[in-house]
C-alpha cells in the first residue's frame, strides 16, 4: 500500500514536471491554446487578462506540484493540489466537448504545433490520474482514524 | 501525517508568483492584457465590430475564415468563404478578387477562434492586406449587423 501510494506520486509528478516543460518555454503559445477552450475568455466582458494569468501561472503551479510529489516534500498537500488541478482540467476539456468545441491540441504536453485532440480519452486519462491523485493523497477514513486515536486518551 | 491547508495554498501561491516572476525577466513572457493571438513581429490590424459595419459600407471585401460548412449557414453581407483549414485552395481560387484589394477584413467565430488571424497571417505573407474584426461572428450579430444564410455570397 505504501509502496504503490509512493510509485503512483513519483509517477504523477513527473508527468506533472513534463507537462509543464513546454508551457514554460513558450507562455505565448499556451495562452493561444487556453483561448480555444473559451471557458475564462478571452471574451468582451473578461478581456485577456484572466486566461493570460493562467496560461503564465498554471504551468508552474504543475512544475512546482510535480517535483514536491517526485521528492516526497509536502507529499499530502501536493497530491491534493494536482487533484485540484485534474479536476479543473476535467471540467476545461468536458465542458468544451459539451459546447462542441474541438481543441486540436489540448495542451497536456505541447502548445506548438500537433498536440492531442481533447476528447474523450483524454477525460479517461486524466479520470485516471485524478484517482492515482486521490490515492497518493490517502483515504480520509484513515486519516480520521488516526485523529480519533490520537484524541482519544490511551488505556 | 495531517493534511495541512495552508501548505496546499502555499504551493498554488508559489505557483503563480513563480509564474508571474519568469513572465516578467525571463524575455519570453507575455503581456497579461494583450491578445496572444497576435505574434511577435505581426502587423495584423484588429477592429471592432462597429469599425467593421463603416468599412462594409464603404465596400469593403469580408473574408469568412471557418470551416466551409458554417458558411452557408450564416455569414456577413457580401463575405467570401476563405477557410482556414483549406486555405492553399481556396486562395488559389480566390486570388485574382483579392489581389489589390487594401479593404479586406477577416472573422471567424470569435473571441477563442484563431482562424481569423491565421488567415490574415497567411494572406500577408501572399502580399495581401487584411484587418481583422474582433471577437469575430458573435460581435458582429450580437451588433445586429446585417448576414445573410446560403452558400453563394
Amino acid at each position: 500500500m505504501k509502496a504503490l501510494q509512493l510509485l503512483l506520486a513519483v509517477a504523477l509528478g513527473a508527468i506533472f514536471v513534463y507537462a509543464s516543460v513546454d508551457k514554460i518555454a513558450d507562455p505565448r503559445a499556451f495562452a493561444r491554446i487556453v483561448y480555444h477552450y473559451q471557458v475564462i475568455g478571452p471574451s468582451a466582458r473578461l478581456g485577456f487578462a484572466p486566461a493570460n494569468a493562467v496560461a503564465v501561472a498554471l504551468p508552474w503551479i504543475e512544475a512546482l506540484t510535480g517535483t514536491l510529489l517526485i521528492v516526497g516534500l509536502w507529499r499530502r498537500e501536493a497530491a491534493l493540489v494536482s487533484a485540484l488541478l485534474l479536476v479543473v482540467f476535467l471540467a476545461a476539456a468536458g465542458s468544451a466537448l459539451a459546447r462542441g468545441i474541438d481543441i486540436e491540441n489540448c495542451g497536456c504536453f505541447t502548445v506548438g504545433g500537433e498536440g492531442r485532440r481533447a476528447g474523450w480519452r483524454l477525460l479517461a486519462e486524466d479520470a485516471a490520474m485524478l484517482a492515482a491523485a486521490l490515492f497518493v493523497l490517502g483515504a480520509p477514513a484513515r486519516d480520521l482514524r488516526d485523529r480519533a486515536a490520537a484524541a482519544a486518551p490511551a488505556r | 501525517m495531517r493534511l495541512r491547508p495552508w501548505r496546499v495554498a502555499a504551493i498554488v501561491v508559489a505557483g503563480i508568483a513563480a509564474g508571474l516572476i519568469w513572465n516578467a525577466v525571463s524575455g519570453r513572457g507575455l503581456a497579461l492584457r494583450a491578445n496572444a493571438f497576435l505574434r511577435e513581429g505581426d502587423s495584423i490590424e484588429e477592429i471592432p465590430a462597429a469599425e467593421a459595419k463603416r468599412r462594409l459600407d464603404a465596400g469593403a471585401l469580408f473574408l469568412d475564415a471557418r470551416p466551409a460548412d458554417f458558411y452557408p449557414l450564416g455569414h456577413i453581407t457580401g463575405a467570401l468563404s476563405l477557410p482556414e483549414d483549406d486555405f492553399d485552395r481556396a486562395f488559389t481560387r480566390l486570388e485574382a478578387p483579392l489581389r489589390g484589394r487594401f479593404d479586406i477584413v477577416v472573422y471567424c467565430s470569435g473571441f477563442g477562434c484563431e482562424a481569423s488571424h491565421l488567415v490574415a497571417r497567411r494572406l500577408r505573407e501572399k502580399g495581401v492586406a487584411a484587418a481583422v474584426l474582433l471577437d469575430g461572428w458573435p460581435a458582429w450579430t450580437g451588433a445586429g449587423y446585417p448576414t445573410r444564410t446560403g452558400a453563394d455570397p
